[in-house]
């Protein structure tokens, strides 16, 4: 069963690798403006922790394992579930008729059925980041923590895109609250307090994708850790049970198309 | 006469842009959350400092909602003129009685500054919430003002530019990509340039890029009338240099345009 579905995994792949490089300028053109996005957010902080130095605790080097973490997750969610940020337009336009048809577990069929290969700037680059920024023996921890904040933008972008089941057109705010809760990742944990920090970690899980994994990489605690792994399967749980009850309102589209 | 339909054209989109309140009104909301976020982050900067580079917190954050609002104002540009040229849609463009960027230069003004008056709206409830408000002189109003429109067109007179450049350089999203980078860092949109290092606060000061951001938001949080003309002169100085780029390259590029059957 999961074998039969990681190879229909790799047959997609290959099918939207062989289309990216159809067009080989382009995609190169649009792998570098993926890395050039995310060298001039580096540069951002170069000079920020330049003049500053320490904000709230976080310094420079710290930043750079959160931009680590958070290139190669969005990069690797961006690769393999392609289509994670269409759910809202794929069930508004009518398009899921097509993955019901098939017998195969439709949120996982209709995530991996496009592939966005420009994603491999953000791998690339977060990986050279982290043998910069990170020593040999924190790897292992690295890599477990950028699965878990990949799994949990994966588990945003369900819950989001669900929205369309419930109220129809919701591409633009289903969009919003991703790009948002990526926002709210991209800055140092320690500039939220109080109630903020709170909904960091609860209800916009902005905390869990990148500043909890940073400040385990910083000093490792079993609580935290177990916490964060907690927290991956409860929202993943909840984002997969959302998506199958919404699905039950799902009224299909008569809209003609042709899948190529 | 020839420039009273450049001003109906943008009259019609300013208009309509009312029509589609609820779209802008997310991409605002997104804003919001920026300012929220960055509120946050300066006010553990600040800690218990009164003033830093001249700027004091509130300063710091109204320059932003400044910064955020003329930058975010207009749309696509890049995209629709690349796309309009490559496709060779703008052959239905040139036989009408008007010139085809002056077209699009009204047509999006007239969104554009719709889009700014909603998303500064927005920005500034939520820095006045989470922070509070900022007192400048009432008699800056209008020279800020003036800033600003010439500050959303010099923004879009480069868009515009590198739209007409998507002719040879296939990839239009990306070049956009690259200039709204270009923006949010030297052109002092996420950081006033008094932050950055001497050398390249110099250099970033000059290029056209402040001056659809920085100049017109520091302007803004500390006014002075000589600051005003000085900005007023530049802008108005790169309006005119990139226009002529814009007129060289799309005359060079029209003529190259070959538009089959219809």
């Amino acid at each position: 069963m999961v074998v039969n579905h990681l190879r229909v995994h790799w047959e997609y792949l290959k099918v939207a690798l062989s289309t990216a490089m159809e067009y080989k300028i382009n995609f190169i053109i649009q792998v570098l403006a993926m890395v050039f996005n995310d060298v001039v957010w580096i540069i951002f902080w170069l000079i920020f922790f330049n003049r500053f130095q320490n904000v709230g605790g976080w310094v420079l080097g710290d930043m750079l394992m959160l931009y680590a973490i958070i290139t190669l997750s969005y990069g690797l969610s961006s690769v393999f579930f392609g289509n994670r940020n269409r759910i809202a337009e794929i069930v508004n336009q009518g398009k899921l008729d097509f993955y019901l048809a098939l017998p195969k577990n439709v949120l996982f069929h209709v995530l991996i059925s496009r592939s966005s290969f420009y994603g491999l700037g953000d791998v690339v680059f977060g990986i050279i980041l982290a043998f910069i920024v990170l020593s040999l023996a924190s790897l292992s921890l690295f890599l477990i923590l950028v699965l878990a904040s990949t799994s949990i933008l994966l588990s945003v972008a369900i819950l989001s895109g669900s929205l369309a089941f419930f109220f129809g057109n919701a591409e633009a705010t289903s969009r919003n609250i991703f790009m948002g809760t990526l926002s709210l990742a991209s800055y140092p944990l320690s500039v939220y307090q109080g109630v903020t920090k709170f909904i960091l970690l609860t209800i916009i899980p902005a905390g869990f994708i990148s500043g909890v994994p940073v400040e385990l990489l910083k000093s490792f605690n079993a609580q935290w850790f177990w916490l964060t792994i907690g927290f991956v399967v409860l929202i993943f749980s909840i984002a997969t049970f959302v998506f199958y009850r919404g699905l039950k309102k799902y009224e299909s589209g008569n809209l003609m198309y042709v899948r190529t | 006469m020839t420039l009273t339909k450049y001003f109906e054209i943008g009259k019609i989109n300013f208009i309509n842009s009312f029509a589609y309140t609820f779209d802008l009104l997310a991409s605002s909301v997104f804003v919001a959350l920026i300012l929220f976020i960055f509120v946050s982050l300066w006010k553990v900067v600040f800690g218990g400092q009164i003033m830093i580079e001249g700027f004091t917190i509130s300063m710091m954050l109204w320059y932003l909602v400044m910064t955020e609002s003329i930058v975010t104002a207009q749309g696509h540009v890049v995209e629709e003129i690349g796309e309009e040229i490559k496709s060779g849609q703008i052959a239905n463009y040139l036989n009408k009685p008007y010139n085809y960027i002056f077209y699009k230069y009204a047509s999006n003004i007239g969104n554009g500054v719709f889009r700014f008056f909603l998303t500064f709206l927005v920005a500034s409830i939520v820095v006045l919430i989470f922070l509070g408000g900022i007192t400048i002189p009432l008699i800056s109003i209008i020279p800020v003002l003036i800033t600003v429109f010439l500050a959303i067109t010099l923004h879009f007179a480069m868009m515009a530019l590198l739209g007409v450049f998507a002719f040879w350089f296939e990839d239009a999203k990306s070049m956009h990509f690259i200039y709204q980078k270009i923006v949010f860092t030297i052109g002092g949109m996420l950081l006033p340039l008094e932050i950055f290092p001497f050398w390249l606060e110099r250099i970033s000061a000059v290029l056209p890029f402040s001056y659809v951001a920085y100049h017109p938001a520091k302007l803004f949080v500390n006014f002075s009338f000589s600051s005003f003309f000085s900005v007023l002169v530049f802008q108005i100085i790169w309006i005119a240099v990139i226009s002529l780029f814009i007129f060289l390259v799309f005359r060079v590029c029209v003529k190259k345009v070959s538009v089959n059957g219809g």
